[in-house]
């Protein structure tokens, strides 16, 4: 189902941030960042490693506790005091670098937990529209497979389906194929462009630039804690006018 | 050789005490079963209400483990039988040896339980509450069942080593197995007695080994 069957407004904003900042002790990770995400679109976040774009993904669905700012998912406010956190947190779908399957439990069993336990869904219907979903990202066939039973292409591609599953508003993307072999990193970048399609919100940070290029509507450059320009994939990261940009691209192609 | 065979494996002497000992046997039994059976789930009941980090309770629960961990099993059994009723607490010898016992491996097993909780990584956690879990969906779920199926070897060592402590009984004169054979042992002036109780011990202990392994078996998960 994409976002607009459901009946909302394509030009709602998905995600708004306004003035987040991010301490860790005195060490100040994110500040002053503002960022709107339009339903259907896939924003993707990019910077060296230590700029915080991970740190601002993960304040989005509060993984980390922003320092100062708001934010809102779907027109409700994530940050704040007496927010029914684990209800937003089921609107936005989370991919992690390190997969974080759930070992005990088959791909199909990954899928379907929250669907249960928190969507409340049947048994059968959860088992129906895990098996869609996973049919979505290619494993089908994989359904009664452990995780470590998967390669780690494949496992990434069933922590795609666990997040789509949901149906949420946005899916954030934590650098989904850094922790890959490079020949998997392919099939998952797959999957995405799939996932965008389908007419998911995406905020994806990720270190592959053609991904970047190809896929996203529009690119967002970090740096030491602010955002240093956005503008179209042409405009970052082919034709860039901020120096620390280029110095930034010249680096990641070497 | 015939030595041998005469003081330890003399059984037709034994004749007149089977019932004692089987009775005594089947004393050993409960207890080593009602201790195993309190014990660990109240081990993982503590680890668990640890996990909420409320702090004045677990300076209470630190110092509830160390305690129980230090402290000789034969004292703790002494106390719950003659110290207790001085608080109004009059319990029966086999209450008292199984409550002190249970108590020895309930702090035991919230170590074991909690080194498991500890060892699940983050990233577990992130992923169930990131799905919109709470807090104890997320351990019910998602960490227990993992912490559950790494922590059996290590569970399985203690829960035998504590119940093996149930011959202490014999201090407040619980008629348990090795008790009632020490006893025959001195009235007929032959340890094998004694030969019949280490026998029952391994009958009741192996098959409790085999059963855990094959735990270890069905609960692992393919890697």
């Amino acid at each position: 189902m994409t976002v607009s069957e459901r009946g909302r407004s394509t030009l709602e904003d998905s995600v708004v941030i306004r003035g987040l900042g991010k301490t860790f002790g005195s060490v100040e990770v994110l500040r002053n960042v503002n960022l709107d995400v339009k339903k259907g679109e896939a924003v993707v976040i990019v910077g060296s490693s230590g700029s915080g774009k991970s740190t601002c993904l993960r304040c989005i669905n509060r993984l980390e506790e922003p320092t100062e700012g708001h934010i809102f998912v779907g027109g409700h406010e994530v940050t704040g005091k007496g927010v029914d956190l684990n209800a937003l947190r089921r609107r936005i779908g989370m991919v992690f670098q390190s997969i974080n399957l759930y070992p005990h439990k088959t791909a199909l069993g990954n899928v379907t937990l929250a669907l249960r336990k928190v969507a409340g869904l049947s048994k059968a219907e959860a088992n129906e529209k895990g098996r869609r979903h996973l049919e979505l990202v290619g494993l089908g066939q994989k359904a009664d497979s452990y995780p470590a039973q998967l390669s780690g292409g494949q496992q990434q591609r069933v922590g795609i389906a666990r997040a789509m599953a949901l149906e949420p508003d946005v899916i954030l993307f934590d650098e989904p194929t850094s922790a890959l072999d490079p020949e998997l990193v392919g099939e998952v970048l797959n999957v995405m462009v799939r996932t965008k399609e389908l007419g998911m919100t995406m905020v994806v940070v990720t270190h592959e630039m053609q991904f970047a290029r190809e896929v996203a509507d529009r690119v967002v450059f970090m740096d030491h804690g602010v955002v240093l320009a956005e503008g179209t994939p042409e405009e970052i990261l082919v034709a860039p006018e901020h120096p620390r940009i280029r110095e930034f691209l010249t680096r990641t192609k070497s | 050789m015939d030595q041998i065979i005469r003081y330890f494996f003399d059984f037709p002497l034994m004749a007149a005490y089977w019932p004692d000992i089987l009775r005594g046997f089947l004393i050993t039994i409960q207890m080593s079963i009602l201790t195993v059976v309190i014990g660990i789930p109240l081990g993982l009941l503590i680890a668990i209400v640890r996990l909420y980090g409320i702090r004045p309770l677990n300076i209470l629960i630190i110092f509830y483990i160390d305690f129980f961990r230090s402290i000789p099993q034969l004292v703790l059994i002494v106390l719950a039988y003659f110290a207790l009723p001085y608080f109004g607490l009059v319990l029966e010898p086999i209450t008292a040896t199984v409550m002190a016992l249970a108590i020895v491996l309930s702090a035991f097993s919230e170590e074991i339980f909690w080194a498991g909780i500890s060892s699940v990584a983050k990233g577990q956690w992130e992923a169930g509450r990131s799905t919109g879990l709470n807090f104890t969906q997320t351990l019910a779920y998602i960490v227990l069942p993992q912490v559950v199926r790494m922590s059996i070897p290590p569970l399985t060592n203690r829960a035998i080593g504590i119940s093996k402590g149930t011959t202490l009984g014999s201090v407040v004169a619980v008629p348990e197995l090795l008790n009632v054979t020490s006893s025959i042992q001195s009235n007929v002036a032959n340890p094998t007695a004694l030969t019949v109780g280490a026998l029952l011990f391994l009958v009741l202990f192996l098959p409790f080994v085999r059963f855990t392994r094959w735990l270890e078996r069905v609960y692992a998960h393919p890697r």
